[in-house]
Order: structure tokens, then sequence, then C-alpha cells
């Protein structure tokens, strides 16, 4: 029976950081109506940048965070402006661009092989590391510090993301421009600076995530393809667009991949991850917080 | 027998009441004008009649037919068609082929939908530009192709959604004598439109809403004359005390 | 000549070479290149009936072909049920699979139709990776099906030589492309695309965009997993990786969207263009620079989307025009 406990715990702490790398998509999506497919690949660069500054620097692992968040920020911001905002210009009549969808699979490709070109297949992880195996001992159970970490910080970016969107005049007009981007632009909101602006806020998110990843996992070129499948996979289970459900959905995976393996083989806990994704799409494709769309 | 019958139609978006109590009936043969101010629900109570929402409460009755939850496809083979005030053409794609997908409608032979397209075209003059992207027209030839589109499919009645909103005067004027000629083919129209000049040209009789509700119906003169419609237009405040 | 006539003289040209190619080019090596080839543009083309007319985006084929690979390869292998039959009942098991994935998700955004397939592709591999057994067949997990070469012959779809696997994926993409060719003049062609492009216009005209969807969802799965079923009797090896891998479905997409999506030639020009790509980068730079093809499939992705989003048939397509009004105008 501990054990079970034990294992929905860390499958909770897990899956909150699952939650978090998903963070940035469902954002991304709520506001720019697109799945950004290079979404896994922009973590796995946050997994690098902090990687790198770690095993440059000596840091604390944590504190590359500075560093990370600014440099994800502007990666995603001009990574919208530059490659994505052109084809939303061309299609502006599309309510659905899906040429837009594909050139971020493009850059996830891009991405990824660049990366394999330039570091290698390697998989790397940080020498300097004072969160290596570190666990917490909790009436008989053992669970893992950087995890916890990695929970603490998904909750308060989720917390905080919401909180921007809910109270600043910004977060006011990127609510504006995700309900209907026409009325906000005749408003007087620019519509490709919000989603400028948006976009490097879930890179930035998606950056946070890598940096709590990073004291604990591999570090190699296709990582992000892993966190991809999950991202997709939990933000259709929580409602595409909404924040919270993200992060609940990243809980849900999490434990079903830690506690699953006690009652069949690890690989079969996957394929019922996949089964569920099904099974909502099915049943309520709208996810758990998610509003259903208009057509 | 009336070709169209709303009974008291609502459409509700969340607590918002698009379309509130709407009842009115269409003649065959004749061309009725349904006007409001922004926001009044003009197009809602069209995208009720053409099956693209199913209506809260209330009913639609087509050709005698209760008609609530069919689906646009299955009205449009009825005999319904619609244009949109937002045009859609299919704007990767040549005029004649717009039109084909409206004439597939009435049969699966290729040669035969492309004759009919073509004699389409040509009674809306837009023949010679048959093989133009519909992406690179003008508002005019849009709208146009909207409604030839919409006639590909032989209907018995046709709604219109602004078709001249955004037009030139000699514009309208032509828009004006295609939509006269329509009528005397012996199609039905239901139309909205905010240019006073055409519709009360147009229209054997008018229906005018306000928040969703009918405030007044009758011949253009008498609807032309009616208080409640120089105020639902000027505001609550303009008054003739 | 008219117009006609050079267009029928092209394409006559184009049948000559491509059925003469084998009895010049002699290399095993480059008649193996040259069916992997042609598999591709079969795929690409198959794949264009939902992701071009339809305008969706499906990013799972590699589960279609699994299936048609897997259901071909185990009737065969245990049952000696010859692969041609195989072939035809994966294809109608993959249709059948198809439109389950497309009944809940062609009335919401593309995105959750993209999303679907590919969560349907990898729950597909990893279910084939977990099960040995499957009632009365054994699929072998992760290790995949050997397919032991005897009995060699058409009856078993099985050749000792590349040549006759050449014309069969041949005759294949000439079928595939003709069947695109009247789909594409028929209503079902006039329907997807007005669909794709506006559907509540389309609604409105008529058409049922979600069943217009459904049907090119089948027909379009069914061929994709007649190619597995082939596949799998000309490399007499599949395993999940190999078959089933989202590589695949993302590498089937790519090429068809970069080549031009919608129309019928792109998708082969696509492979056509991209597939030396690919096996000259892996050969060439494989070792020294690994990954270089899909570096250079992503930016010219990016690019074409840029810039050309018809994909490369739209300038090639006028060139062709061009030089054919050229002609066509020297010769009155
Ligand atoms: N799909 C929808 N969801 C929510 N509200 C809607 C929807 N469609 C329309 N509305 C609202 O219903 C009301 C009526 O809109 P409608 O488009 O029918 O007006 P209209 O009379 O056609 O106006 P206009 O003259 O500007 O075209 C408006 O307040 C509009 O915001
Ligand atoms: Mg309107």
């Amino acid at each position: 029976m501990v054990f079970i406990l034990e294992d929905t715990i860390n499958g909770i702490l897990m899956g909150s950081i699952y939650g978090l790398t998903a963070l940035g998509l469902t954002l991304i999506f709520g506001v720019l109506k697109v799945i950004n497919f290079a979404h896994g690949s922009l973590l796995m660069v946050g997994m690098y940048v902090a990687y790198w500054a770690v095993t440059l620097s000596g840091a604390h692992p944590y504190l590359t965070l500075i560093l990370v968040i600014p440099v994800m920020y502007l990666f995603g911001y001009y990574l919208q402006d530059i490659v994505i905002k052109p084809i939303f210009k061309a299609e502006s009549e599309v309510r659905e661009p899906i040429t837009v969808i594909i050139v971020t699979t493009g850059v996830w490709y891009v991405l990824d092989n660049l990366t394999l070109l330039i570091f290698g297949p390697h998989y790397r992880t940080i020498q300097e590391n004072p969160l290596r195996g570190k666990m917490l001992e909790l009436g008989g159970m053992l669970i893992s510090v950087p995890k916890l970490w990695g929970f603490s910080a998904a909750v308060l970016t989720a917390a905080a993301v919401y909180l921007f969107l809910q109270k600043t005049s910004m977060g006011r007009a990127i609510r504006a421009t995700s309900l209907d981007r026409e009325a906000a632009s005749l408003m007087g909101i620019k519509q490709f600076k919000i989603y400028n602006i948006a976009f490097g806020i879930g890179t930035a998110t998606a950056g946070i995530a890598a940096v709590t990843l990073v004291p604990f996992y591999n570090v190699f070129p296709t990582v992000g393809v892993l966190f991809d499948i999950k991202g997709f996979i939990i933000v259709v289970l929580g409602g595409l667009g909404s924040i919270g459900g993200a992060i609940l959905g990243g809980m849900i995976i999490g434990v079903i991949e830690s506690v699953g393996p006690q009652f069949m083989a690890a690989t079969w806990a996957e394929g019922i991850v996949y089964g569920l994704f099904l099974l909502f799409l099915f049943v309520k494709p709208s996810g758990l917080f998610g509003v259903r769309y208009d057509w | 027998m009336a070709i169209l019958e709303l009974r008291n139609l609502i459409k509700a978006f969340g607590g918002l009441r698009a379309v509130d109590g709407l009842s009115l009936a269409i003649e065959e043969g004749q061309i009725l004008g349904l006007i409001g101010p922004n926001g009044a629900g003009k197009s809602t109570a069209f995208n009720c009649i053409a099956g693209v929402y199913p209506p809260s409460s209330g009913e639609v009755y087509f050709c005698g037919e209760k008609t609530n939850n069919q689906k646009p496809w299955d009205l449009c083979r009825k005999g319904l068609a619609r244009t949109f005030q937002i045009v859609k053409p299919f704007a990767s794609k040549s005029l004649l082929y717009n039109v084909m997908v409206g004439s597939f409608s009435r049969t699966k032979k290729r040669s035969k939908a492309e004759e009919k397209a073509l004699a389409v075209l040509k009674s809306l003059h837009l023949d010679v530009k048959k093989d133009m992207n519909s992406g690179n027209l003008t508002i005019a030839d849009r709208k146009k192709l909207e409604i030839g589109r919409a006639l590909a499919t032989e209907p018995r009645l046709l709604l219109l959604d602004e078709v001249m909103a955004g037009l030139r005067p000699t514009e309208v004027d032509e828009m004006v004598a295609v939509i006269r000629n329509l009528r005397d083919s012996g199609i039905t129209i239901f139309l909205i439109e905010h240019i006073m000049r055409a519709i009360m040209a147009l229209s054997d009789r008018i229906v005018v809403i306000h928040y969703g509700k009918k405030i007044c119906e009758g011949t253009p003169k008498e609807v032309a004359d009616d208080e409640r419609v120089i105020k639902a237009y000027l505001g609550e405040d303009y008054g003739v005390s | 000549m008219t117009r006609e006539n050079l267009q029928k003289a092209f394409l006559t040209l184009v049948l000559i070479i491509v059925f003469g190619l084998p009895l010049i080019l002699r290399s095993p090596t480059y008649l193996h290149i040259l069916v992997l080839l042609y598999l591709y543009a079969y795929l690409t083309t198959s794949w264009n009936l939902v992701g071009g007319f339809a305008g969706v985006l499906p990013l799972g084929h590699a589960a279609f072909f699994g299936i048609g690979a897997y259901t071909s390869t185990v009737l065969y292998v245990q049952y000696g049920v010859s692969p041609w039959f195989g072939m035809v009942l994966g294809g109608v098991l993959a249709s059948i699979t198809g439109v389950m994935i497309g009944l809940p998700t062609f009335k919401m955004r593309g995105a959750y139709f993209a999303l679907a397939t590919i969560a349907f592709g990898e729950g597909m591999r990893v279910m084939v990776e977990n099960i040995d057994h499957l009632g009365p067949f054994n699929i072998n997990g992760p290790r995949g099906l050997q397919i032991p070469p005897l009995n060699v012959g058409l009856a078993n779809l099985m050749f000792t030589n590349k040549e006759p696997y050449y014309y069969i994926i041949l005759v294949m993409l000439i079928a595939v492309l003709a069947v695109t060719y009247f789909i594409s003049r028929s209503r079902l062609g006039y329907y997807l695309n007005a669909g794709g492009e506006e559907p509540e216009a389309a609604m409105s005209l008529g058409v049922n965009v979600a069943r217009c969807k459904l049907i090119a969802m089948a027909m379009s799965s069914f061929l994709t997993a007649l190619a597995g079923s082939f596949y799998a009797q000309f490399s007499l090896f599949i395993h999940p990786k190999s078959v089933i891998s989202l590589d695949l479905s993302f590498e089937i997409a790519f090429i068809a969207l970069i080549g031009g999506r919608g129309s019928i030639v792109g998708p082969v020009l696509g492979a056509l263009l991209l597939r030396p790509v690919s096996d000259f980068s892996r050969i060439y730079f494989g070792a020294t620079l690994p990954g270089l093809h899909l570096i250079i499939f992503g930016m010219v992705l990016i690019l074409v989307m840029i810039y050309l989003p018809r994909g490369l048939q739209q300038p090639l397509t006028k060139a062709y025009n061009g030089l054919l009004n050229r002609l066509d105008r020297r010769s009155r």
C-alpha cells in the first residue's frame, strides 16, 4: 500500500512537470489557435541552455533560471515574429491556418537535427549536481527532491501565468485577442505583437520546465519529442487552452505512468495513456476544462 | 401556402437572446426584406433558418415541413440557398469551380454541372471571368459569385445577407436588377439589407427587428413611416414628443 | 501539334521511360532505391486524398501502413494465405480504423484531428510492441516478423530479383494517380476541396463535409495499407519501429506538403525531389553530419510554406504550361 502511495505522489510530482512542459502549448493554442509542434523542441533548447550554463559556470542548476527565462522568451518572441507571422499574414482570411501547424513542424525538425549536428547524439547529465538522487524520507516513503521542486515550479508558474492573464492590462489584451482577434485589433490591440508576446511567454514556461528537468533528466537532441507527444495528450485531456487543465492533465498522465507499472508492464502504461486520450476524443473532446468550439 | 414560416423563433447564445420570439411568413414568389440595427439578430435568424444553428425554441417551417434540426446540406437539397454576409469564396479556385460546387447538388455528372454553372455565370455576366481565381475578385464580383453559387443549387427560396454592403451606387443598381430578375424567374427571396434605397425598392413587405424582437411589419411605405422603426435606428432617447 | 496531343506525347514519353528503366538500369541497388521512391510517391499520393483535398492534416498514416504490413504478413507466414488477399484485407481493416478516427474528430477544429492521428499512430506502435499474441495470431512484439523467402512467385508476391517489385509498385503508383485524377474531377473531389477551404459555405451548398472527409479517409487509409503489404513482401522483415514509426508518418506528410498538397502531381514531385536528398545525404553524410537531410526537409518545408504555399508544383506546373503554350503556338 505504501508503495502505491509513494508512486502516486511521485507520479503527481512528475506529472506536474509534464503539465509545466505543456503549459506553453496550451497558452499558445489559446491565443493563436495553433498547435505548436515545435514546443518540445523549445523545451529541448531550454534544457541545452541550462545544461551549458551549469556546466560552464558551475552554478546551482536552479540559478540558471535567471538566464534561461529571458533567453527563451526572446527565442519564442522572435521565432513567432520571423518564421510564423508571415504565414499568418498570408493566410489572414483562413479561419484555422493549418499551414502554421506545418511550419512549426518544420521548426521542430530543424531545431532537433541542428542540435544533433552540433552537439551529437550523446546523453548528457550535469556533473556538478547538488540535487542528484536526493530523496526526502516521509513516513517510510522516498520522495524525489528535484521533482518536488519541479512540482512547486509548475504550480507557481501556472498561478503566475493565470494571474498575469487576469490582472494585468497586457494579460487582458492577450485574452481579448484570443477571444476575437478582429474585434481586438479594432480596439487598437496589435494582433501580431500579442502573438509574439504570447509565444514568448509560452516558450519561457518551457524554459522553466527545462530547468526543473535538467537536474534529473538526460539532455539529448530528441528529448523534446517525448514531451511533445505527452504535451499534446495533456492539453487535450485538460482542455485545449486551459491553464489549470494542463497541470491537472499532466498529473493524470504522471500518475498512470508511475502507478501503472505496479500492475502491468511499464510499456503498457504508455499504451493506456494513448487509450485514455482516444477515449476522451470520443467522449469529451473538449477535455476536462475546455470549452466547446463553434464547429 | 407560405414557403417559409417562423413561429416564435428564439436563439440564445449563453445569456444573450440574439433572436427573441420572431414570427413571420413569406409567400411564394415574394421578396421579403429584413432590416434592423447592427446586432439586431438578422444574420442569426438566417443561420437558424438555414440549419447552421438549431433554434433554442420555436419552429421553422420550410415548404410546410418543420425543419428545426435539419442540416444545411439537407435543406439545400430541399431548395433553400443562402449567401453569407462575410463572403466565403473557395478562394484558391476559379469562379467556375465555385459555382460547380453548387450545381453538383443537383447532378452527379460533371458535364451537366459545368453546363449549369456556365449558364448561371452568364446570367450574372460573370462568364468572361470564369477562369479567374475567385480570391482575386472585387467585392462586387465576390457578392455576385456568392449569389451565383447559391443559384446553381436551383433554390426555391434564397436568403440574401447584405449582398449590397460595400458596393458603389451603380453596382447597387445593378444588383437590384439582378434580384428582380431572380424573383421574376420564380425564386422567393428573403433579403437582409442596410441600404434603404435598395430594400425599399425591392421588397413586397418588410420586417423590422430590434434586439431580436419584431417591432414592425408592413409594406415599405408603412415601415418607413413607423415611429418605432425610427426610434430603433436612432436610439430610444430620440423622442418625438 | 495541339495542346492535348502535346500533353499526350509527354505522358507517353514518361511512361516509356519509367517502364523501360529496368532494361537499362540493371543494378539492384538503383532498382531498390527506385522501388522505395515509387513507394513514397504512392504513399504521399494516398495521403493527399485527405491531407490535400480534404484540407486536414493527418499525421499518423504509418499506422495504416503498419496494419497492411502486419495483416498480410501474419496471414501469409502463419496461415499460408496469399499476400494479395492479406493486402486487400489489411486495406479493409485500415479503412475501418481510419473512419473510426475520423468520426469524432472531423467535426472539430483541424488541430484535434492532427493530434488524434498522431496519438493513434503512436498508440498503435506501443500496442504492437507489447503484444506477442493477438488471439490466434503471433505478431511477435518488438522483435517483428520475418518472411521466409520460400515459394517465390507472383501468387505469393515474392521474387528473387527486383524487377517484378519495380513493375508492381509502378503499376500501383499509376493506379493511385489515376484514382486521384478521377476523384479530383468528380463531385467528391469538388466537395472535398470546397469543404476543406470553407466548410460553412460548402455545407450551405449541399455538401455534407464530414461525410466527404470520412469517405476520403476510408480511401486513403485503404490505399496506404496496400503499400504496407507491398513493403512487407519487398523487405521480408517488418517490425513496429520500421512500419509504424512517427518518422514515417511525418515524412509522408512533409513530402506531400513540400511537393504541393491538393494537386495531383505535387506529392509525386515531392517524392521525386526529396527522396534522393535523404538517400544521398544518408549515404554520404550519414556518419559525419547525421540528420542533415532532416534539417534540409525542415528548412525547405518552412520556406515553401512561406513563399509557395501550394508547394513546389506551383512554379513547375506554371513552367510546364508555359512550355506547352509555346510549343503549341509555334506549331500553328
Ligand atoms: N456564434 C455566436 N456566438 C455568440 N454570440 C453571437 C453569435 N453570433 C451572433 N452573436 C451575437 O448575436 C447578436 C446578433 O448578431 P447578428 O449577427 O445576428 O446581428 P445582425 O443583425 O446580423 O447584425 P449586422 O447588421 O451587424 O450584420 C449580436 O449581439 C452578436 O454578437
Ligand atoms: Mg448580419
